[in-house]
């Protein structure tokens, strides 16, 4: 039968794991859907390529943590650095000239992005999967028949301090006040002295960044680091859109509304209704408010 | 300042000049005939004359269908020609006569010299017909219509199934009868999947899209289950489209020895994929000249002032979904038919990517662009693996042999982000370019 139901199960144990799994995916899905916010809050570009660069920061993980074998935190910071520069050289290479062309010609290119990451991380690094990393604390512990586990928390303290950390950017600093009036009006705030270039240049440089965070983070909890973890960043598009995409409290509430719809749909129909589901979710939300739950609303002057 | 700084248009001071119907005709008759009268003479005529006459055929036919073009004071019917100037009716000519002959060119036991692959290009060939038709409607839609759109590789998998319902569920191989069925499945579907259109912009379009794309993956995985089991649906051997007995008396078909005639092998193939490539590429052309067309470009321009003109923007909108869903329904049809085979990860997000990488290549938001990229798509990995293997110098270099797929894919998205920064519309805008210069140049030697 085409549509075969699971069975529904009603025992609260299994309800609760399903919960806190899903939770823990959500939180995976914030850390990306905030890569999407930052640069999409900014510089008005759906950055499809943002999986791929969570997959370079997970890659880049393993390369300075397992096979160079720094000092943990060492290590983080030269990833974390490695990352930044990746993001100026995206935004002065490439993205620096595609300012002012088509929404679609920018969507496209940043599917080339996507594409060459893919192909040199295939040729420098091979097809072969290496097993996820195992730098923070593994175990877990049991709350009412359901296990949590401490990688799950950390990741979930990450996400919270991070968009903590841009809210706090946006508001009180002076870069954060140019990116808020960049975001909002690039012309009146280019007259006003500010410099779109520059702000856009750390814009894709902390987004990059937040993809390192990520790539470390999904590292831990992945099944294996191969080629296939790139598909994150498309499956926490209705995160991203359910929050909404300006909004960067937002993409916490949706991602774990949308991680946790996923799981259940996951426990409860198959795994099969996984992505259906997440990006129907998405589709009515689109339909109902097209800017998310916490969306900047565009006006539109005829 | 002179007459090569300012050249005069050619239009008002020559005089009008009308060619006769058969005038007109004559180009097109000999562009269509000469090519069945060289490729039935196999046996007795050297490889080189063959070339040599087709190289002058070319010339003739172009240089006529130059000439004979009406001129002049044109009447508003001959001004909205889809093959108005000079130029295009020449064009319209040599690229009839080269679809013509290449298949017996390419089907010729030629051996060029430097082992370059003369076997696997008839392959290569047949599939740029399926992915420019493919191409051409996402281009229709996305390019033409502005309506942005991932959702065309749901379409793909939609032929898939209508050509595993109709074409081998029911009828056992009938791809004629799954071609419409196809088509018309397509235009319903294209059209629901239109409707977030009416509400939905740019971005947010284009994720509603994405999401009906996963909808479409769902129904394909849980119909090949249900049906077909993980092997996935086999469209060839028994399931080979055929044609059927009563058409037999027509020329060039001679039934094999069991008295089928089954489409199989490049060349018999190529005579399917032609015509059928040909003429819905010629329809998505002839669609954007009619109001309707007109119409998809004033709602991509300005939805509201298109409203303002009196266009119906909903009705506008569902239909250049509706179209283009239909065509990509149906070169997914031809593409299942042709490989043969459809199973479980025939699509999936990186055949979204190649479809972008098309019609980016080939140039955005022009029908013609998804030819040229397609036939780019397809034939540089085949010139790709010739250099690596025979080139004198790239052989040597162990890295290109023993990454090809890699390096390919790293080649296509350079070019991608290279194309969209330099000359954002891609192969069709460079081919456009040169016209224009060689015309220029022409015009400069003056008469």
């Amino acid at each position: 039968m085409l549509l075969a139901f699971g069975n529904f199960t009603a025992d609260p144990s299994v309800n609760l794991q399903l919960l806190i799994g899903g939770l823990a995916l959500g939180a995976i899905y914030a850390v990306v859907a905030l890569g999407f916010v930052l640069v999409y809050k900014s510089t008005d570009v759906l950055n499809l390529a943002h999986g791929e660069f969570l997959m370079l920061g997970a890659y880049f993980a393993l390369t300075f943590l397992i096979s160079e074998n720094l000092n943990f935190f060492l290590g983080v910071f030269v990833l974390l650095l490695v990352m930044l520069v990746f993001g100026l050289l995206v935004h002065y290479g490439i993205m620096r000239r595609m300012v002012g062309q088509g929404f679609f010609a920018i969507v496209l290119i940043t599917l080339g992005i996507a594409t060459i990451i893919r192909a040199l991380l295939l040729i420098f690094y091979g097809p072969t999967e290496r097993a996820r990393l195992d730098l923070l604390p593994q175990g877990s512990f049991e709350v009412g028949g359901a296990t949590v586990r401490y990688v799950d928390l950390i990741i979930f303290g990450v996400v919270a301090a991070c968009v903590l950390l841009f809210f706090l950017f946006f508001k009180y600093t002076r870069l954060g006040l140019h990116m808020r009036a960049v975001a909002d009006d690039i012309e009146a705030a280019a007259a006003m002295g500010i410099d779109p270039d520059k702000v856009y240049a750390m814009t894709w440089a902390a987004a990059m960044v937040m993809a390192g965070v990520g790539g470390l983070l999904f590292g831990h909890v992945t099944g294996a680091i191969d080629r296939s973890i790139e598909a994150i960043g498309l499956r926490a598009f209705p995160a991203a859109v359910v929050g909404g995409l300006t909004s960067l409290g937002g993409s916490i509430v949706g991602g774990l509304v949308v991680g946790v719809i996923e799981q259940f749909a996951n426990g409860h129909l198959g795994t099969k209704w996984r992505e259906p589901v997440a990006f129907s979710v998405m589709f009515v939300v689109l339909l109902v408010r097209p800017t998310g739950l916490w969306g900047r609303k565009d006006v539109e002057r005829v | 300042m002179t007459a090569v700084d300012n050249p005069a248009p050619q239009q008002e001071d020559s005089p009008t000049y009308r060619p006769s119907p058969v005038q007109r005709f004559l180009p097109f008759a000999i562009a269509a005939v000469v090519p069945f009268i060289l490729g039935s003479t196999t046996e007795n005529v050297n490889f080189w004359w063959k070339a040599l006459i087709t190289v002058v055929v070319l010339a003739v036919v172009a240089r006529m269908a130059w000439v004979w073009t009406p001129r002049g004071e044109l009447t508003h019917r001959e001004d909205m020609r889809l093959w108005r100037t000079p130029s295009d009716r020449s064009w319209a000519a040599v690229t009839t006569f080269g679809l013509l002959v290449l298949p017996f060119i390419l089907a010729s036991d030629f051996t060029p010299p430097m082992d370059f692959p003369w076997a696997t290009w008839f392959a290569v060939v047949n599939l740029v017909l399926i992915f420019a038709m493919g191409a051409a409607a996402f281009n229709l839609l996305v390019g033409y219509s502005g309506q942005i759109s991932l959702a065309h590789v749901a379409f793909l998998a939609l032929g898939s199934i209508v050509g595993g319902i109709v074409g081998v569920q029911w009828s056992g191989g009938n791809m004629w009868v799954a071609l419409p069925a196809a088509a018309l499945a397509g235009a319903v579907v294209g059209a629901i999947s239109g409707l977030p259109a009416l509400r939905l912009k740019h971005l947010y379009l284009l994720l509603a899209t994405f999401g009906f794309h996963f909808v479409m993956m769902l129904v394909w995985r849980e119909y090949l289950q249900e049906y077909f089991g993980f092997v996935g649906i086999r469209f060839k051997g028994e399931n080979s489209p055929r044609i059927a007995s009563w058409l037999h008396w027509l020329p060039g078909i001679d039934p094999d020895d069991n008295g089928e005639f089954i489409i199989t092998g490049q060349f018999r193939w190529y005579w399917v994929l032609m015509p059928i490539t040909v003429l819905s590429i010629l329809f998505m052309v002839n669609v954007v000249r009619t109001r309707e067309g007109r119409a998809f470009a004033a709602v991509r321009d300005r939805d509201v002032s298109a409203s303002l003109l009196g266009i119906n923007v909903a009705r506008s909108k569902l239909l250049a979904f509706a179209l283009s869903s239909a065509v990509v329904s149906m070169s997914g049809v031809l593409a299942s038919f042709y490989i043969g085979s459809r199973g479980e990860d025939s699509f999936n997000v990186q055949t979204v990517l190649n479809y972008a990488i098309i019609i980016v290549v080939g140039g955005f938001s022009s029908i013609q662009g998804a030819i040229f990229g397609s036939a780019f798509f397809w034939f540089l990995p085949e010139w790709f693996k010739w250099a690596r293997e025979e080139l004198w110098i790239v052989r040597d270099i162990d890295f290109l042999s023993d990454y090809p797929s890699e390096i390919d894919l790293a080649i296509k998205g350079f070019l991608v982000v290279i194309i969209l920064m330099f000359k954002p519309d891609g192969l069709a805008g460079l081919w456009k370019d040169v016209k224009g210069w060689i015309g220029r140049s022409l015009a400069r030697r003056g008469p």
